[in-house]
């Protein structure tokens, strides 16, 4: 019996991206909140970057259909600023580019263009750089400075184009600072938090954020209600720029644990702590992670982390911004490659312990935080569609796919750390084709594959291994739920391939 | 509950294709039922519960006794029973309920009642596109009311009352409201359904249900021993074997017989006896066709309705290969248990344990709907609680379902919805293994969930402390219910 109720959607934020390519608002942006007549805004001609440290950057992006993965879906354009920086390069956000088929950069002042292609793309800390084809294209112009630091109460500017192409700021308060998300869940960096009343003006997916002639921050979300942005921090940018100088680019370190705060007084009495000390409860330890290969393990009370002490709320002393959470201290001021000290108790007994600290990239998860950039990989046979879970896979259900999409993955998904604790992969049916080979079977999707052929299946390469030996002339296929068995006839399945690739027009019967 | 399955629907008046009814005084034999109840709320589980009044309808049967629905006397406190045309009220008792079948016997204590009443009998399923007559004492007035409608469909069909039933039912489009329920479904003066859901009115038009006699015959068989003892169920799940590939590959002839097991349940009665990936051939001598069905009296009939139609205790015959080895199994048929974590609840007041002003419940649909859980684990355990054999290391799935804020508990709100693994090292399978840890004395008690969370830990003098003032704050009259006493 199938009984319906609502997920909690966790800490998803309402403010939406000023998307000023499409002058119809996004939700959060209601006809209401634009019709009232704003305070009137401080904006000025920014004389200060005239000659060019912005360009328009025109991309047009064509998703992956995961729902049909040999497909592309309809193509969109995304329009925004980026900032020149030195070096010959343009820093944008990741998510104006994210499967980009065609990038163009535009001069405000004089029009002239030229293509450009994707240098370093980081999807978590949600930045890239550009490169124009064209060597000589940036020649001119002046590159922004990123070495200088925002303090809480400064005064920015959001720079913004006149269809003219003059630049135009609009001052913006630095209220606070903190660690929060992204545009990818799960990726939690540290934020500015800005007062400013924005318009709306083309080209405004991005925005470069500018103090003087330094680039500040970049523009991740505006809320027109509130009038409150939340940008890209200076720190996040500046770990960015330094790890985008080597090549390959390894990505923002992560640790490895899940933690819980250590205030409850009964707590503490119990686990024979101090009050003095503050120090994080470790939950939970990913498996082949940081803290995992530095033996820190579940019940390990973390005390301090690269010299700074942490209080039991899990947050430190930051030395610009007061107290932050500790994840801004391991993420964005540590570096992967970089060997940070850990002091920890354990049963009482403090303990030292060095972390060397690494990047997971999403295809190290069993279920891919994201798939950008690059096709899904598929497997079709006899109809048969087969693919690996990815949360790039959950999110077409849309914006609440924590709801919507089938809740056994989502499951899956939320606490695959103690699911598969081994590395591989979930092949499932996403579909069934139907066909000759398939009559009589019913619909099946969102089913887990367990084994077929006999042979268990960890990831697709496994599948194409599998079907190579039929049983008898059949492909047995075992799933997780009933029905829990199918059966295909081989020799069929093969005869009928080129007849189904063609009633379906296939470009493929696989991908990987 | 009384009558909230029963929907508005737009009022119907019975057409001309209707059959012609023999004359025949039904008002001897319906009665109207009003049923004060009183259902608890499982957000408040020490609390008796909100009183409420609802009106059915019920009919006299053989052996002094009417029948009625059980959602009609469901969590019943008190039970008034009216004839037609007598003025005074009998108290009635209930005397049998079947909520997976949403059927109720009621007796009356004073003898001269069933005097002058006449017992309706029952007679078969109505074939389809027959006239059949409704009685009884919908929204719209105080008298008896009657409409007509035919015979429109004969399919298994969700009970709602129960929320995790199926079983036969016949859809007719006689309008079919509040009240109507348990009432009598008459085609030439006997009984041939007992009007019990509908659609509301926005859902679907003139479509009401009633409970066939088979589903009748088989609850008062059921309860000739004594007592109700449920439905009985293979407790497996099978699968078509219409795919040709699949019938080759299982060395099956092109005869469309047979269907493959899918899952067995480990705890229930095929355990042991079936396995997974044996192909059932015959039950009780009756051929299974591919598509899950069996011919019985001469029509195509789901499967189940062969196993529909017994009871505890019964013996089922199945003719099946394994491995391409014919074999023949005898299956004692028992209930199936692990299924009703999804069903309703009713006639017993919610079970808890309450300590330190946290408040344990076993995960229930009442609960589930009471609280709106949205916990994707909690749920997760709910929906595969018999596919995962979740019943397996948690008989009953154990929630921190409730915290009543005090100082005892400032830091834990983070643990609500949780699901208790462990206290103080002991596993925790059933809401008895909560009240026994906590009565053991212990300096802290350590409350471990599943996944990785920190205990909540709750030290012995701060919840003796907190104890009266979180009992006088919160008027939690007595701080645990493990169900040992039952209403009914």
């Amino acid at each position: 019996m199938k009984f319906l109720v609502l997920l909690q959607v966790s800490a998803f934020f309402t403010l939406s991206a000023v998307a000023a390519e499409n002058p119809s608002p996004t939700p959060a942006a209601t006809p209401a909140a634009e019709a009232r007549p704003s305070a009137a805004p401080k904006e000025a001609v920014a004389t200060e970057l005239k000659g060019g440290s912005v360009l328009r950057v025109n991309s047009t992006n064509q998703s992956h259909d995961f729902f049909r993965p040999w497909s592309k879906k309809a193509p969109f354009n995304r329009r925004g600023l980026g900032a020149v920086i030195d070096g010959g390069e343009v820093l944008v956000t990741a998510e104006l580019v994210w499967d980009s088929n065609f990038i163009e950069l535009e001069k405000p002042d004089t029009g002239e263009r030229s293509s450009a292609k994707v240098a370093v793309v980081d999807y978590e800390t949600n930045l890239a750089l550009l490169k124009p084809n064209d060597p000589d294209f940036l020649k001119d112009l002046r590159p922004l400075d990123t070495s200088v630091q925002p303090k809480i109460g400064d005064h920015l500017s959001v720079v913004q184009l006149e269809a003219t192409g003059t630049p135009v700021s609009t001052e913006a308060l630095l209220t606070s600072a903190e660690v929060g998300h992204y545009v990818l869940d799960d990726y939690s960096y540290l934020l500015f938090k800005m007062s400013c009343p924005l318009q709306y003006r083309d080209n405004s997916f991005t925005l470069p954020i500018v103090e003087d002639h330094h680039l500040i921050s970049m523009l991740l979300r505006y809320d027109p209600r509130s009038q409150t942005i939340e940008a890209i921090s200076t720190p996040v940018i500046q770990h960015f720029l330094k790890e985008a100088e080597h090549q390959p680019y390894q990505g923002f370190p992560s640790f490895g644990i899940s933690f819980s705060t250590t205030r409850d007084p009964q707590f503490r009495h119990y686990q024979k702590l101090s009050d003095s000390e503050g120090g994080i409860y470790v939950d939970d330890v990913e498996p082949d992670a940081p803290a995992a290969q530095a033996d820190i393990q579940t019940g390990d009370v973390l005390l301090s982390i690269a010299g700074k002490s942490i209080d039991p709320d899990g947050d430190y002393d930051d030395s610009l911004y007061g107290r932050l959470s500790i994840t801004h201290l391991i993420t964005t001021l540590s570096y992967s490659g970089q060997k940070v000290p850990v002091t920890l108790l354990r049963h009482g007994e403090r303990k030292d312990v060095v972390v060397s600290l690494f990047h997971k990239p999403p295809e190290d998860y069993a279920i891919a935080p994201y798939v950008i950039g690059r096709p899904p990989r598929y497997l079709i046979l006899g109809g048969l569609v087969f693919e690996e879970l990815s949360r790039q896979y959950l999110r077409e259900w849309g914006p609440s796919w924590q709801r919507e999409a089938p809740q056994r993955f989502v499951y899956f998904d939320h606490y695959q750390a103690d699911l598969f604790p081994k590395p591989r992969k979930i092949v499932f049916l996403s579909q069934i084709l139907p066909n000759n080979d398939t009559i009589g079977y019913p619909q099946m999707n969102y089913m887990a594959v367990e084994r077929v052929n006999g042979q268990p299946i960890y990831r697709l390469e496994d599948l194409a291994r599998a079907i190579e030996k039929p049983i008898n002339g059949f492909h047995k296929i075992e799933f997780d739920l009933d029905p829990k068995v199918l059966y295909l006839d081989a020799g069929q399945v093969q005869e009928n391939a080129a007849q189904l690739q063609k009633t379906y027009s296939l470009p493929a019967l696989r991908r990987f | 509950m009384i009558r909230s399955t029963l929907f508005a629907i737009a009022c119907l008046v019975a057409s001309s294709a209707v059959a012609d009814t023999p004359k025949f005084d039904v008002h001897k034999s319906i009665v109207r039922i009003t049923t004060t109840a009183q259902e608890p709320d499982y957000r408040v589980p020490w609390n008796p519960g909100s009183i409420s009044t609802g009106i059915g309808a019920g009919f006299v049967i053989d052996g002094n006794r009417i029948l009625t629905n059980a959602h009609v006397v469901s969590n019943g406190r008190f039970i008034s029973v009216q004839r037609e045309n007598d003025p005074r009220q009998y108290s009635g008792q209930v005397k049998f309920v079947a909520h997976d079948c949403d059927l109720a016997i009621v007796t009356i204590s004073d003898p001269n009642f069933f005097k002058t009443m006449l017992p309706l009998h029952l007679g078969p399923l109505p074939t389809i596109q027959s006239g059949v007559d409704v009685y009884g004492y919908p929204i719209g007035g105080e008298r008896l009311s009657v409409t007509q409608g035919i015979v429109s469909r004969i399919d298994f069909e969700s009970y709602s009352h129960s929320g995790a039933d199926n079983h036969l039912a016949v859809q007719i489009d006689a309008a079919i409201n509040p009240g109507n329920s348990g009432g009598p479904v008459l085609q030439n003066g006997k009984v041939v359904g007992i009007a019990f859901q509908g659609y509301s009115g926005d859902v679907a038009q003139n479509v009401g249900f009633m409970i066939p006699t088979p589903v009748i015959q088989r609850f008062l068989a059921d309860i000739a021993t004594g007592s109700y003892k449920r439905y009985v169920d293979l407790s497996i799940v099978t699968e078509n074997l219409t795919n040709a590939a699949a019938r080759r590959a299982l060395g099956l002839p092109d005869d469309d017989t047979g269907v493959l097991v899918g899952s067995v349940e480990s705890d229930a009665c095929c355990a042991g006896k079936l396995e997974p990936g044996d192909v059932l051939l015959s039950i009780d001598g009756h051929r299974i066709i591919s598509d899950q069905t069996v011919e019985l009296d001469g029509e195509n009939v789901d499967l189940a309705e062969v196993v529909e139609r017994k009871l505890k205790g019964d013996k089922v015959k199945i003719d099946l290969l394994r491995n391409h080895q014919p074999l023949t199994v005898e299956i004692e048929l028992e209930p199936n248990n692990s299924y009703l974590i999804q069903a309703n609840i009713f006639d017993e007041y919610p079970r808890f344990v309450m300590f330190g002003g946290l408040v344990f419940q076993p995960l229930s649909r009442n609960l589930l709907e009471s609280y709106q859980i949205e916990d994707l684990r909690v749920r997760y355990f709910y929906n595969n609680f018999i596919n995962d054999e979740i019943f397996k290391d948690h008989p009953q799935i154990i929630l921190l379902a409730n915290i009543l804020p005090d100082p005892v508990n400032a830091y834990l709100a983070e643990f609500r919805y949780q699901i208790v693994d462990e206290i103080n090292g002991n596993k925790i399978r059933t809401l008895a293994d909560v009240a026994n840890a906590f009565d053991k004395t212990s300096d802290f008690y350590v409350i471990k969930f599943l996944g990785a969370s920190r205990p909540a830990v709750l030290q012995r003098s701060a919840v003796e402390e907190a104890k009266e003032r979180i009992r006088d704050n919160y008027g939690v009259r007595v701080d645990r219910n493990l169900g040992e006493e039952t209403l009914r």
